[in-house]
C-alpha cells in the first residue's frame, strides 16, 4: 500500500480529513504538488479544482516547491512595532534571497505570516511549525548556523 | 494577587454540575452572566440553550488570529485542564458526546500538551461519553470566524455561512453545534466552582511597552490603568483594539473605562480585549499600512469590496508613503473606508477598515503632511 493510501485510510470519515491529510503530506513532502493533489483527489473522490480552491487558501500549505525549512516571519503590527521589518531584512541579507524566493541548495525559504499570538514575546518567527521568540540578529544567526 | 483564570478547579466544578439536571446547569450559566469572551459577547447561557434536538457537536474555538490575542494561548499554556474541564461542562449540558478543538496552525506546538491533558481527564470524559479531537488550522484569520471554522473542518474553502440557519440548528455535518472561545470556556468551571467574578476579563497588552502580556482586570476599568500595567516605554499615542476594533488616542481617550459600551460610543470596539499600544513619535501611516497588508492577505476573497478594496486602500497608503498622493486620493481613502464597513459579506470585512477610519478621524496630518 503507498503511502497516500495509509494516510486516506487513516483520515477517511473523520472530522477535517481532508485538512489533515494535506498538512501530512506537507510535514513529509515540503509541499503539495499537482501531482500529489490530483491523485488525492481522485482516492477521496473530491473535484480537483475544489482541493486546488482548499490547498491554496491557507498560509500553511504551501502548493509550489520551497525550502525544507520555510521561515516565516510575522508581520503583525505588534511584532512591527519591536523591529520586525529589520530582522526580515537581515535575514534576506543573510541567506541572500528575497521575499518568498528559495536558497540555492533548497534549505531555505522565506515568507511573512499574518500574527502568531506571540505578540507579548515579538519579535517572533516560525520555521515550519516550530516558533521562535524574542529575536535579535544574533538569536537569528545561531538559529540559522543549527539548521544548515 | 493570583488570576482568576489560572486558578485550579481540579474537576470540583465539573463534579458539581455533574450532580445537576442539565437544564439546571444551563440555567447556572445563564444566570451567571457568563457571555462570549472572543469579543462576541453572546450570552453563553443563551447559546447553549438554542441547541436543537439529534446528535450534536461542541467546538472549542482556540484559532484566536486577532493581531496582538494571545489570551487564550496563555490559558492553554498556563491551565489547559480548566479548558478541558469546561468543555466537559458544556458537554454534558448539552447532551453532546463528539467535541473538537480547533487549534490554529501557528499553535502546532501545543497540540501534544493539551492531547497529555485530555488523555489525563479520561475518567470524566467517560462519565459522560464524550471524546474529544484536535483539528488544527493551517493559517487563515477567516477561520476565527464560528461558521468559517465548520467549512474548514469540513473540508472547504472557509467562506463564512449565511445566517440563518444558525450553527445551533445546523452545525457541522449539518448538525446543531456549538462553538465557545477557549477564554468562555475555561470560565465555566469557575463558575460550579464557587467565587467566581463574572467581571474579571483577560487583556492581552502588546506594542511600545517595557511588560507585554497577559493581565486580568475589571470590564471598564480606565485605559490608563491597564496600560500602566505593562509599562510603556515612552509614552502612548494611540491604542489599536487589535485589528478588528479601530484604534483611539491615548491621551485623550486614558480615562476612558475600557467596557464594550464605552468603546463602542467612541467608535472602536473592545472586541476580543487586545491592546496594541502605539508610543509618541510613530507614525500612524507606517502602522496603518501594517494592517492593510494583513487584511490583503486575510482576505478570503468571496466578495468584492472587501477583496478589491482592502488591496486599493493598501495601494493609496503605499502612494502616500512614496510622497506620490495627492488630497484627492486622501479624499477617495475616507469614502472607500465606510463603503467596505457598509457592504462587506461577513464580519471580517465589515471591520477590516476600523483602523483607518479611527486614524485618519484622530491623525489626520500623518496621513495629509506626505501629500502635494
Amino acid at each position: 500500500m503507498s503511502k497516500l493510501d495509509e494516510l486516506i485510510k487513516k483520515y477517511k470519515g473523520g472530522e477535517s480529513e481532508l485538512i489533515s491529510i494535506l498538512e501530512e503530506i506537507v510535514r513529509s513532502e515540503g509541499y503539495i504538488s499537482f501531482e500529489r493533489l490530483n491523485s488525492v483527489s481522485i482516492k477521496l473522490g473530491v473535484p480537483l479544482a475544489k482541493l486546488y480552491g482548499v490547498a491554496t487558501f491557507y498560509s500553511f500549505l504551501p502548493t509550489e516547491k520551497c525550502g525544507k525549512y520555510i521561515i516565516r516571519v510575522c508581520s503583525s503590527p505588534s511584532c512591527h512595532l519591536a523591529g520586525s521589518k529589520t530582522l526580515l531584512t537581515f535575514l534576506k541579507e543573510e541567506l541572500k534571497i528575497g521575499l518568498r524566493g528559495t536558497t540555492s541548495d533548497g534549505r531555505f525559504t522565506i515568507e511573512k505570516t499574518s500574527c502568531m499570538g506571540q505578540c507579548d514575546k515579538s519579535p517572533s518567527m516560525m520555521i515550519n511549525s516550530k516558533v521562535y521568540t524574542n529575536l535579535n540578529k544574533k538569536k537569528i544567526r545561531e538559529i540559522l548556523k543549527g539548521l544548515r | 494577587m493570583e488570576m482568576q483564570i489560572l486558578r485550579k478547579t481540579k474537576w470540583g466544578g465539573f463534579k458539581n454540575a455533574r450532580q445537576m439536571e442539565k437544564t439546571q446547569v444551563i440555567q447556572i450559566v445563564k444566570d451567571s452572566g457568563l457571555k462570549g469572551r472572543s469579543g462576541s459577547n453572546y450570552p453563553t447561557g443563551t447559546k447553549w440553550e438554542s441547541m436543537g434536538p439529534g446528535e450534536r457537536y461542541l467546538i472549542c474555538n482556540a484559532d484566536e488570529g486577532e493581531p496582538g490575542t494571545f489570551k487564550d494561548r496563555f490559558i492553554i499554556e498556563n491551565n489547559p485542564q480548566l479548558l478541558i474541564e469546561g468543555m466537559c461542562i458544556a458537554a454534558y449540558a448539552m447532551d453532546a458526546h463528539k467535541a473538537l478543538i480547533y487549534l490554529r496552525g501557528e499553535y502546532a506546538y501545543l497540540k501534544k500538551g493539551l492531547e497529555k491533558e485530555i488523555e489525563k481527564s479520561n475518567k470524566y470524559l467517560r462519565q459522560i461519553k464524550l471524546s474529544i479531537r484536535i483539528v488544527l488550522g493551517a493559517g487563515a484569520y477567516i477561520c476565527g470566524e464560528e461558521s468559517a471554522i465548520l467549512e474548514s473542518i469540513e473540508g472547504s474553502r472557509p467562506i463564512v455561512r449565511k445566517k440563518p440557519p444558525y450553527p445551533a440548528q445546523a452545525g457541522l455535518y449539518g448538525k446543531p453545534t456549538c462553538i465557545n472561545n477557549v477564554e468562555t470556556l475555561a470560565n465555566v468551571p469557575l463558575i460550579f466552582s464557587g467565587g467566581w467574578d463574572k467581571d474579571l476579563l483577560l487583556f492581552c497588552l502588546s506594542g511600545d511597552l517595557k511588560k507585554p502580556g497577559v493581565c486580568e482586570f475589571k470590564a471598564g476599568t480606565s485605559m490608563k490603568e491597564i496600560i500602566s500595567a505593562a509599562s510603556p516605554s515612552v509614552e502612548p499615542k494611540a491604542v489599536f483594539f487589535g485589528a478588528a476594533g479601530g484604534c483611539l488616542p491615548y491621551r485623550k481617550f486614558e480615562n476612558l473605562p475600557l467596557d464594550d459600551a464605552s468603546v463602542s460610543e467612541n467608535g472602536a470596539m473592545l472586541g476580543s480585549r487586545a491592546l496594541i499600544v502605539v508610543g509618541e513619535g510613530r507614525s500612524m501611516l507606517e502602522i496603518s499600512k501594517v494592517f492593510a497588508e494583513f487584511f490583503v492577505h486575510e482576505s478570503c476573497g468571496y466578495c468584492t469590496p472587501c477583496r478589491e478594496g482592502n488591496f486599493r486602500i493598501l495601494e493609496l497608503l503605499k502612494k502616500i508613503m512614496d510622497g506620490s498622493d495627492t488630497l484627492c486620493d486622501i479624499e477617495l481613502l475616507r469614502k472607500l473606508a465606510p463603503h467596505i464597513r457598509d457592504t462587506s459579506y461577513c464580519s471580517l470585512g465589515r471591520t477590516s477598515t476600523n483602523y483607518l477610519i479611527g486614524a485618519m478621524k484622530y491623525f489626520e496630518s500623518d496621513f495629509t503632511k506626505l501629500c502635494r
